[in-house]
């Protein structure tokens, strides 16, 4: 079902992984052991392709076909539908419990079964909890509905399955750890492949093989293979989902039951449009010229863009964010960067600014620039994919906290004055169709670019 | 090592002292600038600090940009030490720049930055780039999706050079032209131009110094880590 071939895989200067092979068998419980430190969580999460590859490759086998899934030649394509539990949960706290399971099932392809999900729901001790977010669960609560969705889309699934479980009984309580066993052993009945990496011996020993590993390398024995097998529910007919399909509903579903992302967004950009205003009640316009007008005019939704999205700090919340990136492969983080960024605010923001800021002029003038606010506005729009991918790229560094975004996001000053710029222009001699350096037309494509440009070099590069 | 650490002092000391007889000699030896073309006539003199440190901090992100792609190609050690350094010098020589440029610009211009010019904003963008690496190396734990990350904002930096090369060209605006490629139109005293290439080569021999200094720094700080690893190792055993 899964192959690991010449795998390497380094943290920093260490070499954790190193000249590994692993198969992974139809029907067979696989346990990683070792101590801390010693690699089980690096081989789970490269076979998932979380991680980058030194050297070597994962192949995934998908029906007939076999799917690399990543490689260290930097190939990497979205793996089979599987089930995965991430050490950290890899749960967000505004998810119902609910949804969460519909969630990982939707996303694996297994259809929205009530009864099932009630009956799995009931199994693991959370029926009564299905309407409550995963931040008010407990933390062995949190934990059975990680494993439960790690574990499900392999129980409602009549093809065989990879299932990838890190530290699974990791607070779990005696029964949760008995249904644990039960469940492993009916899916590999079942035909499914299952890897767990754990320090449980109890766990341990309802695997079919032991990989111990350690120094670099894995030492393979026979696993006791112990344990009755749980009844498991029937399986589910196939839903053909898209992954960035429910990655984008996911988003905005969350952004919807708390708006932390559109708040934290427009309360600093009306607090700049009113400290403009009080600054223009100050100023001669007459004197100070239109590019003033034009840049605090536009303050506001830049603003608003260069905020850190609400959906980073969602997606880095119990590593969350890996396990979109595990799912949907590749294209998580062009995904990321287009739904975090700010795209409806720009443009009323922009044109709520024009109205509050710009004094009496003549209407003719008036009119040309409200028919063209508009575009600077929709540019805006560029620059906020812009910085939503360089506030991803800092994202990535282990301690986020700790670096400082803001220095990256200095860039994007330069399609700001650009649009100043354009916006000034239309002000001053109305909205031209010109070619030449200083046009407005040319001005907002020049942004545009080096937007697009800052936005490619952030997402791609780090995938490179 | 120790030859390398103590080859590169040699040539610090030499650069910095190179440094030192390139300001005293534009200070007192060079002769004013026509007072009619500037407002500042006598500011000119601080150029003799500035071009040699807009040049060399070019040279520190042209570091950058090869330990990045050597990074990306091979994850191998020395590309990793070649970011590290690039960073290091391009944040030393690029606050260099963008210290020395706003004093100049304040008494030419009256204002100490110009945000319409594109080649100032993007040199205080390469600096903030230096700056953001040098930061975040020094605030993340080593690994190798860190040193990844750091990597692609060096790409990302160097992506700026060439902007900043053509901007110098195609969009001057208030910022001179580049004075020490076109000699003859810039009509510079062969006095000016000693001191200029004087200046030019203490630089270079100063950020080669720094660089070997660097890189001894880092391949020390390598090989504590891996020391460190191998401690861990038997712990656990």
């Amino acid at each position: 079902m899964m192959h690991v071939a010449g795998m390497e895989v380094r943290r920093g200067p260490r070499t954790v992984l190193r000249d590994v092979d692993f198969r992974l068998l139809e029907g067979e419980v696989v346990a990683l052991e070792g101590p801390n430190g010693s690699g089980k969580t690096t081989l789970l999460e490269s076979c998932a392709g979380i991680l980058p590859l030194t050297s070597g490759s994962v192949t995934w086998r998908d029906g007939q076909a076999e799917v690399i899934v990543r490689d260290s030649e930097g190939r990497r394509n979205e793996p089979p539908p599987m089930g995965l539990t991430l050490q950290s949960d890899g749960m967000c706290g505004e998810e119902t419990v609910e949804e969460r399971l519909l969630l990982s099932l939707t996303v694996s392809g297994r259809g929205q079964n009530a009864g099932a999900v009630s009956q799995m729901l009931s199994e693991w001790g959370l029926e009564h909890r299905r309407a409550d977010r995963v931040s008010h669960l407990s933390g062995g609560q949190r934990r059975r509905l990680a494993v439960l969705c790690g574990l499900a889309p392999a129980a409602l699934s009549a093809d065989s399955m990879v299932v990838l479980l890190d530290e699974p009984s990791e607070g779990l309580d005696d029964a949760g750890r008995e249904l644990l066993s039960g469940w492993l052993r009916a899916l590999a009945g079942a035909g499914h492949g299952v890897v767990l990496a754990t320090h449980d011996a109890g766990i341990a020993r309802c695997a079919d093989r032991m990989v111990r590993v350690g120094g670099g390398h894995l030492e393979e024995s026979t696993g006791p293979c112990e344990g009755e097998p749980s009844k498991l529910p029937d399986p589910s007919q196939l839903a053909k989902s898209s992954t960035h399909g429910s990655l984008v509903r996911w988003a905005i579903k969350m952004e919807m039951r708390n708006p932390v992302d559109t708040t934290g967004r427009a309360t600093p950009a009306l607090v700049a449009l009113l400290l403009s205003y009080t600054l223009l009640q100050e100023v001669d316009m007459s004197h100070a010229g239109s590019d003033l007008l034009a840049a605090l005019v536009l303050v506001p939704a830049f603003i608003t863009v260069v905020v850190s999205p609400a959906l980073i700090r969602r997606l880095t919340e119990a590593d969350c964010g890996r396990w979109w990136s595990a799912v949907i492969g590749p294209g998580a983080r062009p995904t990321y960067s287009i739904i975090g960024a700010s795209i409806i605010l720009p443009l009323p923001l922009t044109y709520l600014s024009w109205i509050v800021l710009a004094g009496p002029s003549d209407a003719a003038s008036e009119s040309e620039v409200l028919s063209w606010l508009w575009l600077p506005a929709v540019v805006m729009i560029d620059v906020a994919a812009a910085a939503a991918a360089l506030h991803l790229l800092v994202a990535d560094l282990r301690r986020a906290s700790a670096a400082v975004a803001s220095l990256l996001l200095l860039v994007l000053v330069w399609p700001f004055l650009q649009l100043t710029d354009a916006l000034s222009v239309i002000m001053t001699d109305g909205m031209s169709f010109g070619l030449g350096i200083g046009d407005p037309l040319v001005s907002c494509i020049m942004a545009s670019l080096i937007s697009i440009l800052v936005w490619a070099v952030a997402i791609y590069l780090p995938d490179a | 090592m120790h030859s390398l650490r103590a080859t590169g002092a040699t040539l610090t000391a030499l650069g910095l002292s190179g440094a030192a007889a390139t300001l005293l000699l534009g200070l007192l030896w060079a002769p004013s600038v026509d007072p009619e073309a500037w407002n500042a006539p006598e500011a000119y003199r601080i150029l003799f600090w500035h071009v040699p440190f807009a040049w060399s901090s070019f040279l520190a992100f042209s570091v950058l940009f090869i330990g990045s792609v050597v990074w990306y190609a091979r994850r191998s050690e020395i590309g990793w030490r070649l970011i590290c350094t690039g960073s290091d010098l391009g944040l030393l020589f690029g606050l260099g720049v963008v210290i020395s440029g706003p004093i100049w610009g304040s008494a030419e211009w009256g204002v100490p930055w110009d945000w319409g010019d594109l080649r100032l904003n993007t040199y205080g963008l390469l600096t903030a780039v230096a700056l953001f690496l040098v930061l975040a190396r020094n605030s993340q734990p080593d690994g190798h999706d860190t040193r990844d990350t750091i990597a692609s904002v060096g790409l990302f930096g160097f992506a700026l050079v060439p902007i900043t090369a053509l901007a110098t060209t195609w969009y001057q605006e208030r910022h001179p032209g580049i004075i020490i490629v076109e000699t003859e139109e810039a009509g510079l005293a062969p006095e000016i131009l000693t001191v200029l290439v004087l200046g030019f080569i203490s630089f270079f021999v100063l950020f080669a110094g720094f660089a070997i200094l660097s890189d001894a720094l880092h391949q020390m700080e390598s090989r504590l880590s891996g020391l460190q690893h191998r401690l861990d190792e038997e712990a656990i055993r």
